[in-house]
Order: structure tokens, then C-alpha cells, then sequence
């Protein structure tokens, strides 16, 4: 195979996590700092293999809750910095991210996950979907986007940078241990060229501005009162931005009996089953959502309105179907769960699932 | 819809079957195909049976993995058991016959990461020269493919289309070389898939290899031969 570079367009085959590291180099992002767990650890590897090439840098630091504040510490000092982690990972980095929230900065998280609860497994979970949408003592103001395939692991680390630094909230790329470890082919590209504005990235403390006094950000509040206007100013913020973020993908749902809704990898295997019982004629649908949290409410709302019932798989133990129950509240469709927390859904297994109802 | 055909190789940590896996789905992207390769993986990286999964299309590919297997290729008898839910009525099944030590999973080698311990299995008793001496003296080893063991149990061969036994093991010891025993292996999964030339495989192997098929000329004649076996040992048994 060539030598794998962003110049031009090029097709590559390889795993997830080398397309997220090639990914942020296509971000052009500054640093990652990082602390390793299995199934993230080949992003830090590529991008300790890339960084040199590219005048970038890499801090690894001794556990996760480092891993997250060392990269709050970049974003502060205007670098695009990320981190990456998984599992038991995931759950020690919320403390920064419940900072993020709260000083409005812009750090991005790719989240391969994992089995849990705890150390578990080092395979594959959709079990850090709630965790990662609000995790923290706050309200979950952040921007997730659950991905499915390479192309979409590559194209949304680059879209996380871009919306964490207009937004000012941390933003998550949730893929998983199957996107992190499988190979496929995908098109790696630099943004720039195909004329995308990558957003650039600002000193948020200090003395940014000349001859103004030193920027500070608050992360204590002295009373209640002054912490609810924050955090209900973070929540317009979070509001306005939600509708401009949201992103779902849906076919069929006009005119489906049977919806089914999932994210994330398993709705590869959705979206397989879709096109099969379509091709024989069965009236299925498949929703989506790209975002998980702002999560397409109305738009699942609206997709579902002709449909009897829907099948929300998973493999969580309800993580997704809490989130539909929540968009739905007041609608009368049926609602089917098929939740195996810890392990894949294939095709076959929907298919099944589908001709149970 | 472009049919998938997907695959799924099993063996003892050791016997290359990722390796086989990632060269059969790199092969099939380079002839402009979509494939998806994705190995199961745990802590204990070596030291118990190793799938991988690959699916080859014109088309999209769906899930990572799937319920039952086109190809089926288990080439140990643990593998073979560990295997039986991947097995369908429509199955083509591949296995090797030969006598086969399978690896111990004692407490030395569970939880140990792939860098821990001495690479492929073929090397326990002939420690190759390419290695580090350092990489060999003192670690755990995970099987064995030289010393002979039980067979695989012909009643655990589950119901499938097609069932054919290759003595692959047995051919790369005693004709070859230890270590070509997957492209042995590769060869038959080739012609039992039917979804790439075998041309494809020979240019992905001298795009990966090309340096040290360089170094030693005789090394490419070598694992072609063993191809090519393989290849004809399935051709003239389907």
C-alpha cells in the first residue's frame, strides 16, 4: 500500500483507531494528552507515531483524571487538544468534563466503549451512552456523536473540534471497542482542501486580548443565586445551539409499521436488516440518532407518528430506550426493547427479533 | 443487495489466523472491494482459541460480526468446539485434520498481553532466527504445532453444507516449513470463498512482504508454494 497521507483524497484500510488519530491530524490539532485503556490505546500509538511528522505534540500522564485536566489545561491555553478513553476510563474523566461544562471549554473526548460495569470486559458496550451524555454533577451540557462507521469515526472527530470550539462545550465522539479494533476501508482527506473552515483556536485565560485586564474563568460560586445564573445561561446556550448540532439519519419511516431505532454501531446492523426486509416487501423503517445528546426529539417524534411499534436495540440494558421514552413521552406507539447489554447485535439477530412481533 | 460473504477463521492464539484475516480483507480492498475485518479480542491475547471474522462485498457491510459463517475454518480441535455457534446448514466447512498440541492455558500465560510472550507458536520448538534472543529465553509459550496431539473429535463437527478436511499443519511440517501453515490455510480460504483471485493474494503478499521477499527470494517461492497447496487441496476436494 502507499504511504498513507491528507494529501488529496486518498482510500485507506485500516482500524478505527488509526482513522481517529489520522482524523485529528486532519483537524490539525495541536496535542493529545493521554493515559492508555484497551480498546482506545492505538489512537495515542498512531498519533505518537504521527505527531512528530506533523509538529505536534504528546503528553501521557499518569491516569485518566490527569489525562482530562492536562487537556482542559491545553484547551485553556488556546491548543486544540483531545483525549481518548474508555470504560472505567470514561468514568474518572467526567470530573474534567463537568469542568468543561462549567467554564465553557472546548475539550473533545473519543470514547471507545467498553464492557461494564467496572473493569469488565476490553471488548465492546454501548453501556457508556448515559455516562457520556451526563455524566458529571451538572446537566449535560455537551454535544456526543455516536458513530457507526470509519468514514463517520473520521469525519466526526474532524466535525468535534469544529463544534466544541463554536459551541464552547466539551464534545464526545462515542464509538466503541468493535469501531476502535475492525478494520474497513475509508476516505481520509484534509478538510481544508474540500473547502471545510476548520474553527481556530483561542487562548481562553490570560491576557489574550492587549491592553485588556487578564481573562479569568470562574469554576466556584459564592451563592446560589449567582451559580443558577450561570448554569441557566449555559442552558440557553446549550439550547440555541441544540437545533443547529442535531443530527439523525432515517429511512422509511413514511410509511413503516415497524421502526427500528438504535445508534451507533449496532445500527449498521439495523440499517442491514432495513434494506432486507424492504427488499422482501415488509414495511420496516430505521431511525437513527447521529447525536445522542442533543438527542432528535422531534424528529423522532415526527418519524414515528404512522408507526405501530418500535424496536429499540442495544447493547445496553436501556440506555438508548430511556432516551426514546423521553422524546416520546405522551406518544402511544408500542415500544419492543431488545437489550443486550455487553455484547454485539447482528443483522440476523434484528431480523429475528423483527419477525417475533 | 450485493450478497456478503463472510468468513470466520478460528485457531490457537499463535497460528496466524489474524493474520490470515487481515491479509484476505486488505487483499479484497485492494481489488476495490468493501471489506470488514474484526478480530475477537480479550485479555488474554494469547493462550486460547483466536476468530477472526471478515466479510467481503460489492455492497455495504453491516454488523461486525454475524450468526453463522459462509466459510467456516477451525483449525484446532478446541477451535473447532468453540466455533459450533458459527455453523449453519449453509456452511462450507474447513478443518484441519492433522494431530494438533494445543496450547495450555495455565496461570503464566492468562492476562498476558500479546508483547509478553514469544510470537507465533511455530517458533516453540524451533525458535526463529529473526527473533530477538532476548524475545525467546524465559517467556511463556503458548502451543505447540510440532509435537503431535489429539485430533480433532469428529463428533464435534457440527451439521453443515460441506464438510472438508485438509491436513494443513501436517503438510507445512513435514513437506514445508512450520510456517507457512497459514498460507496453507490462506490458499484453501481463497478457494473455498470463491470471492478473490488468487493473483490478488500473491500481490498483497509482495506489497506486505515485498522487503523481505527482497531479502531472501527463497521466503516468496516458499509461502507461494504453500498457497497454492492449499488452494488445490480445497479446488480438488469441492
Amino acid at each position: 500500500m502507499a504511504e498513507v497521507s491528507l494529501k488529496g483524497e486518498q482510500r485507506v484500510f485500516m482500524t478505527g483507531n488509526e482513522a481517529v488519530a489520522w482524523a485529528a491530524v486532519a483537524a490539525k490539532v495541536d496535542i493529545m494528552y493521554g493515559y492508555p485503556i484497551t480498546p482506545q490505546n492505538e489512537i495515542m500509538h498512531y498519533w505518537t507515531r504521527l505527531a512528530p511528522k506533523y509538529g505536534k505534540r504528546f503528553l501521557q500522564v499518569e491516569d485518566e483524571i490527569s489525562a482530562g485536566f492536562t487537556t482542559l489545561g491545553g484547551v485553556m491555553s488556546g491548543r486544540k487538544a483531545f483525549t481518548a478513553t474508555a470504560g472505567p476510563g470514561n468514568v474518572l474523566m467526567q470530573e474534567s468534563a463537568g469542568m468543561a461544562e462549567m467554564m465553557r471549554l472546548p475539550i473533545v473526548y473519543i470514547i471507545q466503549q467498553r464492557g461494564g460495569p467496572s473493569t469488565a470486559t476490553v471488548i465492546y458496550a454501548q453501556q457508556e451512552t448515559t455516562l457520556t451524555c451526563f455524566g458529571g454533577n451538572g446537566e449535560g451540557h455537551r454535544i456526543v456523536y455516536s458513530t457507526a462507521t470509519h468514514q463517520e469515526l473520521f469525519d466526526y472527530t474532524i466535525k468535534a473540534f469544529n463544534s466544541a470550539w463554536t459551541y464552547r462545550f466539551p464534545t464526545f465522539v462515542l464509538g466503541d471497542g468493535y469501531q476502535a479494533k475492525m478494520r474497513e476501508p475509508l476516505t481520509i482527506y484534509d478538510p481544508e482542501e474540500r473547502g471545510q473552515t476548520l474553527v481556530k483556536p483561542v487562548a481562553l485565560v490570560g491576557e489574550n486580548i492587549k491592553g485588556k485586564q487578564f481573562k479569568h474563568l470562574r469554576n466556584t460560586y459564592n451563592t446560589e443565586d449567582e451559580l443558577y445564573e450561570v448554569v441557566m445561561a449555559n442552558q440557553r446556550d446549550w439550547d440555541a445551539m441544540a437545533p443547529k448540532v442535531v443530527e439523525w439519519d432515517q429511512k422509511g419511516c413514511e410509511d413503516a409499521e415497524v421502526i427500528f431505532v438504535t445508534h451507533g454501531v449496532v445500527s449498521r446492523a439495523a440499517s442491514t436488516a432495513y434494506d432486507q426486509l424492504r427488499a422482501q416487501g415488509k414495511k420496516v423503517g430505521y431511525f437513527r440518532p447521529i447525536t445522542v445528546r442533543p438527542f432528535p426529539d422531534e424528529q423522532l417524534g415526527a418519524a414515528v407518528k404512522g408507526a405501530k411499534k418500535l424496536l429499540v436495540a442495544e447493547s445496553a440494558y436501556g440506555q438508548l430506550l430511556k432516551m426514546v421514552k423521553t422524546a416520546l413521552y405522551g406518544s402511544n406507539v408500542e415500544i419492543v426493547p431488545m437489550l443486550r447489554p455487553g455484547v454485539g447485535i447482528t443483522t440476523e439477530e434484528i431480523v429475528e427479533e423483527y419477525s417475533k412481533l | 443487495m450485493a450478497k456478503v460473504v463472510k468468513v470466520a477463521l478460528a485457531g490457537e492464539g499463535g497460528q496466524g489466523v489474524q493474520s490470515i484475516a487481515e491479509i484476505l480483507a486488505e487483499a479484497a480492498n485492494d481489488e476495490g472491494k468493501n471489506a470488514l475485518y474484526i478480530p475477537n479480542f480479550g485479555v488474554e491475547q494469547r493462550g486460547g482459541v483466536s476468530i477472526a471474522f471478515v466479510q467481503i462485498s460489492d455492497g455495504p457491510i453491516g454488523a461486525p460480526k454475524f450468526q453463522k459463517a459462509d466459510i467456516l475454518i477451525p483449525l484446532s480441535p478446541r477451535s473447532v468446539k468453540r466455533t459450533q455457534m458459527y455453523a449453519g446448514k449453509d456452511t462450507i466447512y474447513v478443518y484441519d485434520n492433522s494431530l494438533i498440541q494445543e496450547g495450555e492455558v495455565n496461570d503464566n500465560i492468562i492476562g498476558l498481553q500479546y508483547f509478553d510472550v514469544t510470537p507465533p507458536c511455530p517458533t516453540a520448538e524451533q525458535p526463529n532466527a529473526d527473533l530477538p534472543a532476548d524475545m525467546i529465553a524465559g517467556e511463556p509459550k503458548t502451543c505447540s504445532f510440532t509435537k503431535p496431539g489429539q485430533g480433532v473429535n469428529p463428533a464435534d463437527i457440527p451439521e453443515v453444507k460441506k464438510v472438508i478436511a485438509i491436513p494443513a499443519n501436517d503438510i507445512a511440517k513435514n513437506e514445508m516449513h512450520p510456517r507457512v501453515f497459514n498460507m496453507i490455510i490462506l490458499g484453501a480460504v481463497i478457494a473455498a470463498t470463491e470471492v478473490l483471485p488468487l493473483d490478488t493474494i500473491k500481490k498483497a503478499l509482495d506489497t506486505k512482504l515485498g522487503d523481505k521477499f527482497k531479502e531472501n527470494p527463497e521466503l516468496r517461492t516458499m509461502n507461494f508454494t504453500a498457497l497454492d497447496r492449499g488452494y488445490n487441496l480445497i479446488k480438488s476436494a469441492m
